[in-house]
């Protein structure tokens, strides 16, 4: 019997590979993943993308428990559903794959809100702010981007700092792609590459290990944080935004937000130009 | 909303693909002559007078079998530094594969120089056999022959664990895959064709592999 | 490092362990049916396992994850990552496993398939009472060098994300920056389960070959 299903797989596998030879984009319909909030309440439980090495966003804590502001906001998300939120911790490239692919309903997983982004998902009202930067040891010298081009930098593979840094480093500049922050820091720590593409959160982080050490030699982009649903899913996108603006307007979410980010909750914008809040 | 299939960025990134497949054959080469390296050395140690060499031999070969390749190239690459080694991507890789397949290497040599048959050597002295003679046709040959199949196969292996290198930004076709994943989003359809790719690579090695011993090394028949 | 670092890496372990048993027992079960069929004499059903073992042989196992595991979803299949984890690696053990025993079965002497004929003993009687006893037996050096594999190959589910004992490595490793230390400890504790079932399997070897003299 299992024989007969892992052969059957085999074929559908070989018939997806059959037609990547067939040199023209190939368009079949599939099974739809379509999900509303009624049938997660009648599911009983909310399966949530989140990042799970991210602190102080998402990350699993030394007892094994998912932690952060993304977190407390999914713990937040699944109380308003009424149901348990069960957590699917993603390395950053996985985040969307994850959640077009049906793997997970929501992604509450740090998503930079991005014009590229927002044509494979659909985001949400913000509700959270971040700040891209170039990281590098103090006594390196870098004031322009130009500059970038004289040293090796790492980033976390398919991240925001990736197309940031990408595009501001002059043509040829050696750039290293890790799969997640994790082994990025890691790489700067142990020397492997001399600056990093980061957020404001990457500093701290680095100077715990080597106090005074790091600091922000450049910003790029602004960013702005929200949930995720797929593409074209009416009911749980205007079920999140609902949510946001509850909870920012009862003031629970200003309660929560300087716990994790040393800042005050920042005053959203109503717009971003090339990203929709809402299915249209 | 139903999925759509996409292969249409996995076809305009063909020529980086099959880039990336040199990359993966050049560090599959290169750790595969390292590996040799040391398996040959490893033989020559591993039958040394002295035990302290020999259990040096032997501890290297168990470490490296039981532990993973992920292990080995996180550790080249993260925990050396601090031990003040540090070595670019492409060098760890090399080095990564070259040790882990020299581990096998060894094994799979000295049982070839095992399979020797003395008695051989001792007939060929009798026939007046001259020396580069018994070693030619009675030594490397036979031993050849009996380990070919099994290094060529730890070959294709190792061509198939360069994809772990992708893990420290390697240039290899996983990361170039990887890569095009970010940029497009289409995880399935990228994978898919970098599987085939990897498929089509070791398929094409096999076979030249088949014709080499066919050709090279295969027993005359009279 | 101290007593929760700890800890979490022993929950990590404790992943490795679960993804290594699945793996092996289902991938076992499934890898049998395609040992049978590889050897069962129908020419469509071998050729068609032959390519499914090439498969699996044939491409790096990160791949066949991936694959796995964007594709089940993409076929509609939701299943928990740890589940489609799991069936990656139960895939790719039955490819592994089924050949193996294939080649066990094959080296059954061809006498006895024979005589068990000529005593019009049926298939599966066959099977169970003469040829699969001794083939399991011939087997087991090998199976269990692919178990020694199969652990170590649970790593690669780190690179999908997925927390066992190399990810939990890099988690700590980052929270404490010891590299040296953690990365050391993770790898010994693989060698930990690796070793004695290599060198069990080596004994098993050394046996067989000498009861074989």
């Amino acid at each position: 019997m299992t024989n007969s299903k892992t052969t059957e797989l085999n074929r559908r596998r070989m018939l997806a590979l059959g037609a990547a030879a067939i040199a023209s984009p190939f368009v079949l319909s599939r099974a739809a993943f379509a999900v509303t909030p009624a049938e997660i309440k009648s599911r009983g439980k909310v399966l949530i993308g989140i990042q799970g090495d991210n602190p102080p966003w998402g990350f699993v804590n030394s007892s094994g428990k998912q932690e952060g502001l993304d977190a407390d906001l999914s713990e937040l998300f699944a109380k308003e559903l009424g149901v348990p939120a069960e957590f699917t911790p993603l390395a950053v490239a996985n985040r969307i794959p994850a959640l077009t692919s049906g793997r997970v309903d929501i992604l509450f997983a740090t998503m930079a809100m991005l014009p590229e982004r927002a044509k494979a998902v659909q985001f949400s009202k913000p509700y959270g702010a971040n700040i891209i930067t170039f990281i590098a040891p103090k006594e390196v010298e870098i004031k322009s981007p130009a500059d970038m081009g004289k040293y090796v930098i790492g980033v976390a593979r398919g991240s925001v700092q990736d197309t940031d840094v990408t595009k501001a480093a002059p043509p040829g500049t050696t750039i290293r792609r890790f799969d997640g922050d994790a082994p990025t820091m890691q790489a700067l720590l142990s020397g492997q590459v001399q600056a990093v593409g980061g957020n404001i959160f990457y500093v701290p982080r680095l100077n715990e290990s080597k106090p005074g050490t790091y600091e922000n030699k450049l910003e790029f982009t602004k960013l702005y944080n929200g949930a995720c649903t797929r593409l074209g899913e009416k009911e749980i996108n205007a079920f999140v935004n609902a949510f946001i603006d509850k909870i920012i307007a009862s003031g629970e979410w200003g309660k929560i937000y300087p716990k994790w980010m040393n800042n005050p909750l920042p005053a959203f914008p109503d717009s971003i130009p090339g990203i929709p809040f809402t299915v249209g | 909303m139903n999925y759509q299939f996409d292969f249409g960025p996995v076809i305009e990134g063909l020529p980086d693909l099959l880039w990336g497949c040199a990359g993966t054959l050049g560090l599959a080469l290169s750790g595969m002559v390292l590996a040799l390296v040391i398996g040959i050395g490893g033989v020559l140690l591993r039958d040394s007078r002295f035990a302290s060499l020999r259990w040096l031999v032997i501890t290297f070969v168990e470490v490296i079998r039981n532990t993973p390749f992920l292990g080995q190239i996180y550790f080249v690459f993260f925990a050396l530094p601090m031990a003040g080694i540090r070595l670019d991507p492409t060098l760890t890789a090399i080095i990564a594969l070259g040790v882990n397949g020299g581990a096998y290497a060894i094994e799979i040599i000295r049982g070839g120089v095992q399979s020797i048959n003395k008695g051989q050597i001792e007939a060929g002295l009798a026939l007046g056999l001259s020396r580069t003679l018994i070693f030619r046709l009675i030594v490397l040959k036979p031993a050849l022959r009996a380990i070919f199949p099994s290094l060529t196969s730890q070959f294709i292996m190792l061509t198939l664990t360069t994809s772990i290198a992708s893990a420290i930004s390697a240039y290899e076709l996983t990361s170039v895959g990887q890569a095009i994943e970010t940029n497009t989003f289409r995880s399935f359809e990228v994978y898919g064709v970098v599987t085939l790719l990897y498929l089509v690579m070791s398929w094409l090695l096999m076979q030249m592999f088949a014709r080499i011993n066919t050709r090279f090394l295969s027993y005359p028949l009279k | 490092m101290d007593k929760n670092q700890l800890l979490f890496l022993l929950g990590g372990l404790k992943w490795t362990l679960t993804l290594s048993v699945i793996g092996f027992v289902l991938g076992a079960v499934a890898g049998l049916a395609v040992a049978l069929a590889r050897t069962s004499g129908i020419s469509w059903l071998e050729r068609a396992t032959a390519g499914y073992i090439a498969l699996f042989q044939g491409t790096p196992l990160l791949m066949q994850l991936f694959v796995v595991y964007y594709g089940l979803a993409l076929a509609g299949l939701k299943l928990d990552p740890w589940v489609s984890v799991s069936i990656g690696f139960t895939l790719h053990a039955s490819a592994f496993l089924g050949e193996i025993w294939r080649g066990s079965i094959e080296a059954v002497p061809r006498g006895q398939v024979e005589a068990a004929k000529a005593l019009s003993l049926s298939y599966i009687h066959r099977m169970k009472d003469v040829v699969l006893p001794q083939a399991i037996r011939i087997s087991l050096p090998a199976t269990i060098g692919f178990l020694v594999q199969l652990i170590k190959g649970t790593s690669l589910a780190a690179i999908i994300g997925f927390t066992e004992l190399m990810r939990a490595g890099t988690i700590v490793s980052n929270q404490n920056f010891k590299p040296l230390l953690v990365l050391g400890l993770v790898c010994a504790l693989y060698f930990a389960l690796c070793w004695p079932l290599s060198v069990y399997g080596t004994w098993l070897e050394r046996r067989l070959v000498t009861a074989a003299r």
